[in-house]
């Protein structure tokens, strides 16, 4: 089931979500599937951006759970503090 | 489904708690920021890009998605969307302090001016021309004294000034910050700088929710460090407070009061107070709640989070208790020390395994170009400790902060 499940995932990783992240500079790589939950990495212009949380949770999850409904959960494993590039840079306030 | 608006800058660091809370209460969220999101045009319905800095026109923006979209409530995260999230509330008819009064508390001569007029103490104050002469502007002035901008936060920009001549220099660094590319300011707040009173003493920070008008206190933070400038960078923050309760009381007396002055009714509010031998003197009091990721320093109740209060408040969920919970907690703000890039961290395992450290988050990424105060607006990262004292907690993040090594070049 795993397996069937992260071949719809990385599908879906190539051919929507990708395609939008690459606009910023980003890329999301799909590391595993565990118990119907999706584990991901951010790269690129996703990595250490401060909107990486409002992406993956608001934007990338609901895609996947959209299409997929067997989804519980996107979960983030990415090193953010080692994104050297991140898009958008956290602040203050 | 209750649908909710969280107004998120792409600078916030309060993006993931916020969102963390709002699964957490099952709501609907969407996502607003000042600059699009890389996914919105695949998810018109949960993302938005407003104009913070216009919240009349962002309030028109929300209406209008809101014909198709219901909202429940809106919350803006920090200061920069405080007064488009009471813009919206208020078009919207939604909880919300009223825009005129989250609109004072924004600009720190309107907010000084009504405190002052209600009688709430706070230190002497000018508003200042950019385009003065300085060396006149500086005329009128007694030492020490205080310059800041009037709608920057976290002391960026604030600079103490003992005489002329820093003054004249103060003057100038802030108007050159102020013209910054990465400086949002506008209206007043771009052309007119505040010169106050420097008070000595000591500073705190009370952490509180507005509901009906009323001021609850959810924590009261000591800031052991001193704070005399040149500049007044925010290190330290423990709570609960080694003040005595008479003077806790005060505080939190005064701070109802300039809530009360300003207008503010409902929602978070984050003020700073000092402290001395004439009492407390509010230096802020802000409609929003505490900023960077300080606010995980606080639980309530059964563990709820400071960000699910807020929403629950403006949600209209009940609350089951507005209560801190028992052990004392703090955090550090990691400091910027020089200007530089930022190459590598070491110690943060050595950090962590101090007694009573809960975690060490680094939210520089390497290869950052830093700033230090008073032109700088981001921190290394945080340092969060609990034990069961003030001064445990104090002792864990000194100890924890000493061994981090930052090698920025």
């Amino acid at each position: 089931m795993s397996e069937e499940l992260k071949t719809k995932v990385q599908d879906l990783i190539d051919t929507m979500i990708n395609p939008a992240v690459a606009g910023h500079g980003g890329f999301v790589e799909l590391i595993d599937v565990q118990e119907n939950r999706v584990y991901l990495q951010m790269g690129g212009g996703c990595q250490g951006c401060g909107a990486a949380d409002v992406t993956l949770k608001s934007g990338i999850e609901r895609l996947i759970k959209d299409e997929l409904p067997e989804v519980v959960e996107v979960l983030d494993t990415t090193d953010h503090a080692s994104g050297s590039n991140p898009y958008y840079a956290s602040g203050k306030a | 489904m209750d649908r909710l608006l969280l107004l998120l800058p792409t600078t916030t660091y309060r993006t993931g708690d916020f969102l963390a809370a709002a699964r957490t209460l099952g709501v609907d969220i969407v996502c607003a920021a000042e600059r699009p999101n890389t996914l919105e045009t695949q998810l018109p319905d949960h993302f938005l890009t407003l104009d913070f800095a216009d919240p009349d026109g962002a309030a028109a923006a929300v209406a209008a998605f809101s014909r198709t979209h219901a909202l429940r409530a809106v919350v803006g995260v920090d200061d920069l969307t405080a007064v488009a999230a009471a813009a919206i509330a208020e078009r919207l008819g939604l909880t919300s302090s009223g825009v005129a009064a989250v609109t004072t508390a924004r600009d720190k001569y309107q907010m000084r001016q009504c405190l002052a007029a209600a009688g709430v103490p706070v230190p002497r104050f000018r508003r200042i021309a950019l385009a003065d002469d300085p060396f006149l502007a500086a005329r009128g002035v007694a030492f020490p004294c205080v310059l800041k901008p009037l709608t920057l936060s976290a002391s960026r920009g604030v600079i103490r000034a003992n005489n002329i001549d820093q003054f004249m220099a103060a003057f100038r660094r802030i108007a050159a910050l102020l013209a910054r590319d990465d400086v949002t300011v506008s209206g007043d707040g771009a052309q007119f700088l505040l010169a106050e009173a420097y008070l000595p003493g000591i500073e705190v920070a009370l952490e509180g929710l507005l509901i009906g008008g009323r001021l609850h206190t959810l924590a009261l933070f000591d800031k052991p460090d001193p704070l005399e400038g040149p500049f007044f960078e925010e290190t330290m923050y423990v709570t609960p407070s080694r003040l005595p309760g008479d003077v806790q009381a005060r505080i939190r007396e005064v701070s109802a009061a300039g809530c009360a002055a300003l207008g503010l009714a409902e929602g978070p509010v984050h003020a700073e107070l000092r402290i001395n031998d004439a009492g407390p003197w509010v230096l802020e009091i802000a409609a929003r709640s505490i900023g960077g990721l300080c606010s995980r320093t606080l639980r309530f109740g059964t563990g709820v989070t400071l960000e699910e209060l807020i929403l629950r408040h403006a949600l209209g969920q009940p609350i089951a208790s507005l209560d801190r919970e028992r052990q004392a907690a703090g955090v550090m703000m990691i400091p910027i020390p020089r200007a530089g890039r930022l190459r590598a961290v070491d110690g943060v395992d050595a950090a962590r395994a101090v007694e009573g450290i809960e975690d060490v988050t680094i939210t520089a990424h390497r290869e950052q170009e830093l700033a230090p105060l008073p032109e700088g607006w981001q921190y290394l990262g945080f340092i969060f400790a609990r034990g069961e004292t003030p001064a445990a907690v104090e002792a864990a993040l000194r100890d924890a902060h000493a061994r981090l090594h930052f090698e920025i070049t």
